[in-house]
């Protein structure tokens, strides 16, 4: 995974140099072993600042919505799933195609930090991260520790559809099979089969812990409107105060806004500061959109139509 | 002040009767979170827990605070403020959590202003503190003049050494409690333990892999309001959510505002706010004087290192680090300390 990031810093640096590029935006080493953060660079000498490996959770493809203005074009590392989200920041005409320029890394599953941080032993450096598999092992200078994949990675990717970037200008690395070591929607099933009232009883509970920190909100690729409705005070849409009634109210409009263009790119999950598994909301939604418009996870493939947000004259509907 | 001792054994006993007599806040777990609440006795009571995901200052700044209701009935405006304050005991909090206590007291009880809602609340609670068993990687409360066996800011600390818990008396509010439930805290020679926790505030003071040296930066931080630092990856990367500020124990900003049921009858509520929310500085005439991330970041950071030592003589973080394990992008203060002071030092 070393030689990847070799490769990427290359690839980074010749994108600099020959001006293709004003900036590339990547993942570099965080201030914990196991985790990784966003890194903006904007000269070759600064490439050695990126890494690749599985602590790159998060989805960079946001961040071209903030240089969309800039003059130049900027350069995005993506795994496979945030290439969905570059698909749908096209389609949704909020990035311009001639001005990015996508590296993608097939992506081997990335670990969750918090898992990992806590079998390794503090203030250990990282050396090197092998891929066996299904597993990786994390060496440092305390010693060697191995990760089942089953158990440590995040659960977006144990059912992950995309492993290799959809789409991709530079691609780095070799394609990689895709692995569920789950089924996508089990546990989406799981919840289906509750009574109303026991799924009522269920996102309750969830929606009670919300502290309305908005990081859901802003984390995601496909929440881009400028002045957000839950931001407003001018009508008050949802107050300030926190409650059931009005959490409620922003996690299923805020689930129901993105339906039909969210990638499933699971960082609304990842990031939520009370583990509100926010990513099943989005899953039932796909799984209903599969099942009745047969529609792929939105971003599979550039100029998809969103089943929501499309129409056709022949609709069998007769109000068309 | 003296010093007791609970039998593991008994602090079942102890919490049960602690919440028939109080409000008991104490930490549990819900799901995979581990946060402080009401219980009724002993049974939910997580006492091995490393760091709760949220910190205990809800007990005294709830994020939906009503401070009073209000009806106009067409001549007359009645307005009702709510009365009285349960005694309450605020179990098992950290060192750390508490330390952060301390900072909300000038702000809220300070000598230039007083608020009633919260001094009502600090008055009636006892707060009882628990010592760290265990230093996590995100922990570093010892750089800000703290420690895993602090006993600043409780009024009893319990400390578990072996099948007991150490208990030391630190206000006059503690040894009232204790002198109230001596059949429990029990009086008894506890030069040993006494000793046992000296040993181990040292082995967990050994044990912080963080370096963080606030030498210095206060300095660079009053003399230079503009420094090309906060332009960035910090603010590139940030999201702009609220997550740093809700999960700290020394964040105390709100928002005050009427929720009115639309026939004139409501409640005027002071919530919770974040300083990293654009709305936080939006003015009524739409100007925006912290206008992009790179100043709102600022602010959070300033305030945390400069503002409130300027004000009130204390640093405004505690260390407990839990904006440095839950911010998505990991914005990270104790490498933002770190990385003024080289700057401070090469300035």
């Amino acid at each position: 995974m070393m030689n990847l990031a070799q490769q990427l810093r290359e690839q980074a640096k010749k994108l600099l140099e020959e001006k293709k590029v004003d900036l590339v935006i990547g993942f570099g080493q965080g201030t914990e072993l196991a985790r990784n953060t966003p890194v903006f660079i904007d000269s070759p000498e600064g490439v050695s600042a990126l890494t690749w490996g599985p602590f790159c959770a998060n989805n960079l493809a946001k961040y071209l919505v903030d240089y969309k203005n800039d003059p130049g074009s900027t350069a995005v590392v993506v795994k496979g799933c945030d290439a969905r989200s570059v698909n749908r920041l096209l389609d949704d005409n909020q990035i311009l195609r001639e001005k990015v320029v996508v590296i993608g890394l097939p992506c081997p599953g990335q670990l969750e930090w918090q898992k990992v941080s806590a079998e390794i032993k503090p203030g250990s450096t990282l050396k090197e991260v092998v891929d066996n598999g299904d597993s990786y092992t994390v060496k440092t200078d305390s010693g060697d520790y191995t990760f089942n994949k089953k158990d440590y990675l995040l659960h977006r990717c144990l059912v992950c559809e995309n492993p290799n970037p959809v789409i991709s200008d530079i691609t780095i690395g070799k394609e990689i099979p895709v692995k569920n070591y789950e089924e996508r929607f089990a546990e989406v099933q799981d919840l289906e089969k509750l009574a109303a009232d026991e799924k009522n009883e269920y996102w309750n509970k969830q929606f009670a812990r919300c502290l309305r920190c908005y990081a859901c909100r802003n984390v995601c690729s496909v929440c881009t409107c400028k002045v957000c409705a839950f931001d407003q005070m001018q009508p008050m849409w949802v107050s300030k105060r926190t409650n059931l009634s009005e959490n409620t109210a922003f996690h299923i409009t805020r689930a129901f806004h993105v339906a039909g263009r969210c990638v499933d790119c699971g960082e609304c999950d990842r990031v939520c500061p009370m583990d509100i598994p926010l990513r099943k909301l989005n899953v039932k939604i796909h799984k209903d959109l599969g099942e009745l418009f047969n529609s792929p996870t939105p971003g599979t493939e550039p100029g998809l139509i969103s089943p929501l947000g499309g129409f056709s004259p022949g609709d069998p509907e007769e109000f068309m | 002040m003296e010093s007791r001792v609970v039998n593991k054994g008994q602090i079942s006993e102890l919490l049960d009767k602690l919440a028939k007599d109080y409000n008991l806040i104490a930490p549990i777990k819900e799901e995979t979170m581990t946060l402080f609440r009401r219980v009724s006795g002993a049974q939910d009571v997580l006492l091995d827990y490393n760091n709760s995901d949220i910190s205990p200052k809800g007990c005294f700044l709830p994020q939906n605070e009503k401070t009073f209701s209000y009806m106009y009935t067409g001549d007359t405006l009645e307005i009702n403020k709510p009365v009285g304050t349960q005694k309450t005991v605020l179990f098992g909090a950290r060192p750390c959590d508490i330390k952060a206590i301390l900072t909300f007291d000038p702000v809220f009880d300070g000598v230039k202003f007083g608020d009633e809602y919260y001094s009502s609340k600090r008055e009636s609670t006892v707060i009882i503190g628990l010592s760290c068993a265990k230093v996590l990687s995100t922990c570093f409360c010892y750089a800000m003049g703290g420690g895993p066996c602090d006993t600043t800011g409780s009024d009893l600390l319990l400390t578990e050494i072996g099948d007991k818990y150490y208990v030391e008396v630190i206000t006059e509010k503690g040894q009232a409690l204790v002198d109230a439930y001596s059949q429990i805290i029990a009086k008894q020679d506890t030069a040993q333990l006494a000793k046992d926790k000296d040993e181990l505030a040292k082995k967990l003071s050994g044990e912080f892999v963080r370096k963080v040296d606030l030498t210095g930066v206060k300095e660079l931080m009053d003399n230079n309001f503009e420094l090309p630092y906060w332009a960035g990856d910090d603010q590139k990367k940030c999201i702009g959510c609220g997550t740093c500020t809700y999960v700290c124990p020394t964040c105390h900003c709100f928002d005050i505002f009427d929720y009115t049921t639309g026939d004139f009858t409501g409640d005027r509520l002071r919530c919770w706010d974040s300083c990293m929310f654009p709305e936080y500085t939006l003015e009524a005439g739409g100007h925006n004087p912290r206008p992009s991330r790179k100043e709102r970041i600022r602010n959070r950071f300033m305030h945390k290192i400069k503002y409130h030592l300027d004000r009130y003589n204390m640093v405004g973080c505690v260390g407990c680090g839990r904006c440095v394990n839950k911010c998505p992008v990991n914005i990270d203060i104790t490498k933002i300390i770190n990385d003024l002071k080289e700057v401070a030092q090469n300035a």
